[in-house]
């Protein structure tokens, strides 16, 4: 007994070492994966950030487009009693002439299908189907001896212009409460509340055209200017660029003078479109020539 | 047992309340920090632009009589020219001026520059003094912007018209670009006429832009790599006389010379220490060459250097701490700092090919040199740590690379061989803007001055 027991015990002792010594701790291979910042916030929350601050200074947002004032129309009485039933005229009574040939023998079809089921309820449109029912086969006869040799409806080019809205064009005048010119339209507050990335990158090929940084500072790769730009509907600054910060030297006042120079140059920015303006009127800028003196 | 209830209602409650609050809290942090960062909204960031030469407007400056006029109007050109040749600015040509300039005092039409493209207008005037002299007056536009940026005067002997028209090339070069200017400056080099066989070597000096051409020497010694002192108006070059070489020293507007020394053995001049009281030369003993410095008042030299290689063409940093040489200790011909006092050279330069000439730029931050190799000389620039080594220009025997006050331009000499000789170039720190300086025949081995003013 005694024995049997040491020896378990030493054997169980000797695999533990053995597992122990063998097994080494290998260390975890974890690559290391690009972290995204992640915000939680509640819907609420959510749409109280787009909705902006009550408090917060009126701006110009963009107006529907106004040309005339609108002449007030006398609403209509909408409790008075219906008395007088207006007559009915189904859209399939205005065949046009040239379908008639593919038309007739289908819509006669439906006419006779829909004739045993007359629907109690609609009497006026029954009546209608009915009535047009036996204009159909006489169209059936005129069309025919017209023109015998029509083959199956084909797509005719010349019919085209019978098909055409021959009414005069008539523009309606844009009529609202107060005459506003600006073309403007959308919802004021849209679902894209960031400039796209196109937007953003005719913005910066605009300034490329324009902007000359100074190159022979000893530090020009390290000068940053960043710069506020502020701008109107009709695309042009709304006032001079504001540089946020102060030159310490010359060459960052050579690079700051640069910077300001090639955004009033390069106005007006046609790449914003008016019905956005709440997102670009106020730009956030940095002038960063780090990339254009990669060789020193 | 009501108590007890009581009690256990109020310690849920506030431990509800405890985390409503804690909740309430954290959501409110939550909410704080998205909003906080929705409203920074991030900077587009601008990275790229164009390396262009900026347009500027040059009118021709006003003078106050016909002869002041045609004065005012090679002022303007001088400038127009400086400007031109410094790559950075491309005068508009006059023919497209909508605005006629006739008071320099009123603020210009800037619309009317803006519709030709000037991004900067410079407007001056020339009178006369009472006692002789000539005042020149000048202003520089930010035409987008609107607004004066410098307003100068200057008063000068009217032969001086060159050097002001230069200062104000200076000025406008500083407060466009933020480097200091390099335009009144003049270069020093070795006048070569005669064949190839029988060169008359004289020493030369003259405007940067190639005008006022003065001759120092009468041609009858072979001279050599003249210097110039970086704060007199002073150099030093090497003369062959009567078989041994001897270092002068010249100074330009008194004209006295004086020798340095007798040496036997050196190919280059001695440069001269940022505080122009020493100079730094290389003297060779058996087959090995060796740095030594040398007071130039007490003529006490001390041994800098102390290899079995040959150690030559010294060059002082600005700040006078530390001196680059060449030294072929390791085999080729390779750069080499080693601190003013003497100590450890570090090698910076390690390409193929062979480096010579070293010379420290005045800003500091580079350091230019001659690459020979495969069958090419080139003139380049390297970081003094090492790094940022490229060439800036390529071809059959370029050498001899001196840097402009401003450290931004260099100027070098090609020889093309066969029949003709060499000429003078300048290249821009960036590679860019290559160009010749006119000289009156051949030209080696140029010198820049410091700024005269």
């Amino acid at each position: 007994m005694k024995n049997g027991l040491t020896i378990s015990v030493m054997a169980h002792a000797a695999v533990l070492l053995w597992a122990v010594v063998s097994f080494a701790p290998r260390t975890l291979n974890a690559p290391p994966s690009e972290s995204m910042p992640i915000d939680i916030i509640s819907t609420t929350e959510f749409s109280q950030l787009r909705a902006g601050a009550r408090n917060a200074p009126k701006t110009e947002t963009p107006k529907p487009l106004v040309e005339k004032v609108a002449e007030k129309k006398a609403a209509d009485d909408p409790i008075a009693k219906i008395v007088q039933k207006p007559e009915l005229i189904t859209a399939s009574a205005q065949v046009p002439p040239p379908a008639a040939d593919a038309k007739p023998e289908p819509k006669s079809k439906a006419a006779e299908n829909k004739d045993p089921k007359p629907d109690p309820k609609t009497d006026a449109i029954a009546d209608v189907l009915k009535k047009e029912q036996k204009p159909e086969p006489k169209k059936e006869a005129k069309p025919q001896p017209k023109k015998p040799d029509k083959p199956q409806p084909k797509f005719d080019a010349n019919r085209i212009a019978a098909l055409l809205d021959k009414r005069d064009p008539q523009r309606v005048a844009a009529a609202g409460d107060v005459v506003n010119h600006t073309l403007a339209f959308g919802a004021r507050t849209g679902d894209a509340p960031t400039l796209s990335q196109s937007e953003i990158d005719a913005f910066r090929q605009r300034l490329k055209s324009c902007w000359t940084p100074p190159a022979g500072a000893p530090n020009a790769d390290r000068i940053k200017v960043p710069i506020t730009i502020r701008l109107k509907l009709d695309r042009t600054l709304a006032a001079p660029p504001e540089v946020e910060m102060r030159a310490s030297d010359p060459y960052t006042q050579a690079m700051i003078e640069s910077a300001v120079r090639a955004i009033i140059q390069c106005q007006p920015y046609t790449m914003f479109s008016v019905p956005r303006y709440e997102i670009w009127k106020e730009l956030p800028l940095s002038f960063d020539p780090v990339e254009m003196f990669g060789g020193g | 047992m009501r108590n007890r209830n009581l009690r256990f209602v109020e310690l849920s409650l506030s431990r509800r309340r405890l985390l409503a609050g804690a909740a309430s809290l954290s959501f409110a942090a939550i909410a704080g920090g998205a909003l906080s960062r929705v409203q920074a909204a991030p900077r587009i960031a601008i990275t790229e632009g164009s390396f262009q030469p900026m347009p500027i407007a040059l009118p021709d400056f006003l003078g106050g009589s016909s002869g002041d006029s045609e004065l005012a109007r090679s002022i303007t050109q001088v400038v127009a020219a400086d400007l031109r040749r410094s790559g950075l600015f491309a005068p508009i040509d006059p023919a497209a001026y909508i605005e006629r300039i006739v008071n320099t005092d009123a603020v210009p039409r800037f619309a009317d520059w803006r519709a030709i493209n000037a991004q900067a207008l410079v407007t001056g005037r020339l009178t006369r003094q009472s006692d002789g002299r000539l005042k020149s007056e000048f202003r520089l536009w930010d035409v987008f912007a609107g607004q004066q940026l410098i307003g100068q005067q200057y008063f000068t002997t009217p032969d001086n018209w060159r050097r002001v028209a230069h200062i104000i090339s200076d000025a406008i070069y500083e407060r466009l670009t933020g480097e200091k200017g390099y335009f009144d400056t003049r270069i020093v080099f070795v006048d070569e006429t005669g064949p190839r066989e029988r060169r008359v070597k004289r020493l030369a000096i003259m405007d940067q832009d190639g005008a006022g051409v003065r001759y120092l020497t009468r041609g009858e010694d072979l001279v050599l790599t003249p210097r110039f002192n970086p704060s007199t108006q002073e150099i030093t070059y090497m003369s062959y006389g009567q078989g041994d070489p001897r270092v002068y020293l010249l100074n330009i507007e008194t004209g006295q010379r004086e020798i340095v020394g007798n040496f036997p053995g050196m190919t280059f001049a001695p440069r001269f220490s940022p505080d122009g009281q020493r100079v730094i030369m290389s003297l060779q003993q058996g087959g090995n060459a060796n740095l030594f410095v040398m007071d130039l008042r007490s003529k006490t030299t001390t041994r800098l250097t102390d290899t079995a290689a040959i150690d030559t063409a010294p060059c002082y940093s600005p700040d006078g701490q530390q001196i680059c040489f060449e030294s072929d200790r390791g085999g080729t011909q390779q750069i080499y700092i080693v601190a003013a006092g003497g100590g450890a050279a570090q090698r910076i330069s390690f390409g193929s090919g062979s480096y010579s000439t070293p010379v420290w730029s005045p800003r500091g931050d580079a350091i230019a040199f001659t690459k020979r190799g495969q069958g090419t000389f080139g003139i380049g620039v390297i970081k003094p740590d090492g790094s940022g080594e490229r060439l800036l220009t390529e071809g059959y025997h370029n050498e001899g690379p001196t840097w402009a006050p401003n450290g931004r331009v260099l100027a070098f000499f090609r020889d093309p061989g066969g029949n003709s000789g060499p000429s003078l170039f300048t290249v821009d720190v960036t590679g860019r803007n290559e160009q010749r300086i006119p000289a009156p025949s051949y030209a080696s081995d140029p010198a820049w001055s410091p700024l005269l003013s």
